[in-house]
């Protein structure tokens, strides 16, 4: 058998180990466009800030592909698929597969805004390429702009704040990482952020055009009318899945390539995808859409290698779930966090710096936002995915969960397995 | 593999698998030190929860199929294929607690790197289970898969 994997961050590797676990003779050919074997792309932030070595960053220690026989090609950018003969076309070589899987992941969406294509000092902030431009562009008297407050946004944000002399975040919402708090924590989360970091916000405002001199940007005009001077831009709007590849090659394609949520099969039998640019159903609200996470991304690369390799794992369940860190608060979210509608409630517990809001439906629990108040946040993961009914549990859940909120049963299985000690 | 096992109806409470994971875990390696005057102050991996009416004391479950392990975003958490144990690489944790989030045994804890336990590494038996006065605790490897 011969798989090819295009893509070599957590979906990708975690298809190519468990088609090794599976099938210990195939020939694992892993493509990636990257410039580096497997890294933590979640880590750039970290690099930025200084506090993570470049050679920390692996996923795996170089020999260890050799070990497991999984061929890493990198710098390959795959321009084709061509179904019919299945083969890919790297540069001016083909590569004929017999199982494909496509774990091509995202691509950074740049709004329009005039005079910023093309500029020097405008970029990205998505791998450790645009990590490595901005580390080198960025000093103490870097004056930087990060257009965007979502997490990667305000991870480069925090990485700047370490680095340069001001940082700037332009977010057309009004509140800071609107995709994971509600108003209420919002507000608290960007004062913080405003102590922590002298982070200066600019929210419910965009970026309509850039000042230049030659190709380098010197300020940016917010809608509102004003100047910020800007020696660095950084676009952090979002990203979209990456699916020109499949697109063009016919696979079906919806906002992200469509699966069989059970298989991660796409249209074509023999090709299969995983991670941030493929579909997932949430099981939560029955949803399609992009989950665009690394639990989410290791589970579908893992079972997209299984069907691979003729294996039977099966996705059981997916959802977010999702933790970060901000100048040491601590943000745990989980499940539907932005849920509207008469079915849901929830519930807010405060105390101090510390903020939970637990959201609930039909006597479930669905979704969590924690903030420095993640203390066994796993418990309440555990019971979101098992669709618990919370009216079986001895304990309040409102207080930090702990295997005593479980009856005894229960309990004692968490604790001893189905031993009988 | 061998794995530690708490019996809750021989559980004190009196936490001191807590007093000697600290201190197996601390740079002194002296009990007083350790859980007085170090600093950094070092954190008990297994964890005692409930009251003195009913109690037990958690410890990781170093699952076969470690959730943590699949969602550390770093490489930082693995399963030791010789032995089984689950545990964190120092240099490349992050602190993210990505794995704190998706453990449903609350058996993580917060920090840079996130604490966890790694059964005593190189002991022949972890220091919570040898210290625990009423064999609450087992270490035992009569357990089988495990998810």
């Amino acid at each position: 058998m011969k798989y090819i994997i295009i893509g070599a961050s957590a979906a990708g590797l975690a298809c190519a180990e468990q088609i090794r676990k599976e099938d210990k003779d195939g020939e694992i050919t892993v493509f990636t466009k990257e410039n580096y074997l497997p890294y933590s792309r979640p880590s750039i932030s970290y690099y930025l800030k200084g506090v993570v070595k470049e050679s920390s960053m692996y996923l795996r220690k170089s020999s260890y592909y050799d070990a497991a026989c999984i061929k890493i090609i990198t710098g390959a950018e795959i321009k084709s698929i061509d179904r019919k003969a299945k083969t890919i076309k790297a540069g001016r070589k083909s590569y004929s597969y017999d199982k494909l899987c496509l774990c091509t992941g995202s691509k950074p969406f740049v709004p329009p805004m005039k005079n910023v294509s093309g500029k020097i000092n405008a970029l990205t902030f998505l791998d450790l390429e645009s990590t490595k431009q901005i580390k080198a562009t960025a000093d103490k008297n870097t004056r930087a702009v990060v257009i965007g407050a979502g997490l990667i946004g305000m991870k480069a944000a925090e990485g700047l704040s370490k680095v340069c002399r001001s940082v700037d975040v332009v977010e057309l919402a009004p509140r800071v990482l609107p995709s994971i708090l509600d108003e209420k924590s919002a507000k608290s989360v960007k004062k913080y952020l405003e102590e922590q970091g002298h982070i200066r916000f600019h929210l419910e405002q965009t970026v309509t055009e850039a000042k230049s001199k030659g190709n380098r940007i010197t300020s940016v005009i917010l809608k509102s009318g004003k100047d910020l001077p800007c020696d660095l831009l950084i676009l952090a709007v979002g990203v979209r899945p990456e699916t020109e590849l499949a697109e063009k090659a016919g696979i079906e394609v919806n906002r992200g390539i469509i699966t069989d949520p059970a298989t991660m099969q796409t249209s074509d039998k023999n090709i299969y995808a995983a991670g941030d640019c493929a579909v997932s159903v949430d099981m939560l609200d029955g949803s399609k859409r992009v989950i665009a996470l690394w639990p989410n991304a290791v589970n579908q690369g893992t079972v997209a290698g299984s069907r691979m390799a003729g294996g039977g794992l099966t996705i059981k369940g997916s959802y977010s779930v999702n933790a970060i860190d901000f100048y040491g608060l601590r943000i745990c979210t989980c499940g539907l966090i932005n849920a509207v509608g008469g079915k849901y409630s929830d519930k807010i517990i405060r105390s101090g710096d510390s903020y939970k809001r637990l959201i609930f439906e039909s006597g479930r629990l669905v979704g969590y936002v924690l903030i420095n108040s993640s203390d066994n946040a796993g418990i309440y993961t555990s019971l979101i995915e098992s669709k618990e009914e919370l009216s079986t549990l001895t304990g309040d859940i409102c207080e930090t969960p702990d295997p005593f909120i479980f009856p005894k049963d229960e309990r004692n299985t968490r604790m001893k397995g189905e031993l009988d000690l | 593999m061998k794995r530690i096992y708490a019996i809750e109806e021989l559980c004190l409470n009196c936490r001191l698998c807590e007093v000697y994971c600290k201190t197996a875990h601390s740079q002194s390696k002296d009990i007083i030190k350790a859980n007085k005057f170090e600093t950094p102050a070092p954190v008990s991996r297994v964890t005692v929860y409930g009251d003195n009416f009913l109690s037990a004391a958690l410890n990781c479950r170093h699952c076969d199929d470690p959730r943590c392990v699949k969602a550390c975003i770093t490489g930082a958490m693995t399963k030791d294929k010789k032995t089984g144990i689950v545990y964190v690489n120092e240099e490349k944790c992050i602190g993210c607690m990505t794995c704190l989030a998706v453990c449903p045994y609350g058996c993580i804890k917060v920090g840079k790197p996130a604490v966890k336990c790694d059964l005593c590494r190189n002991e022949e038996e972890p220091a919570c289970v040898k210290n625990c006065p009423n064999h609450a605790l087992i270490y035992t490897d009569l357990g089988g898969e495990d998810k």
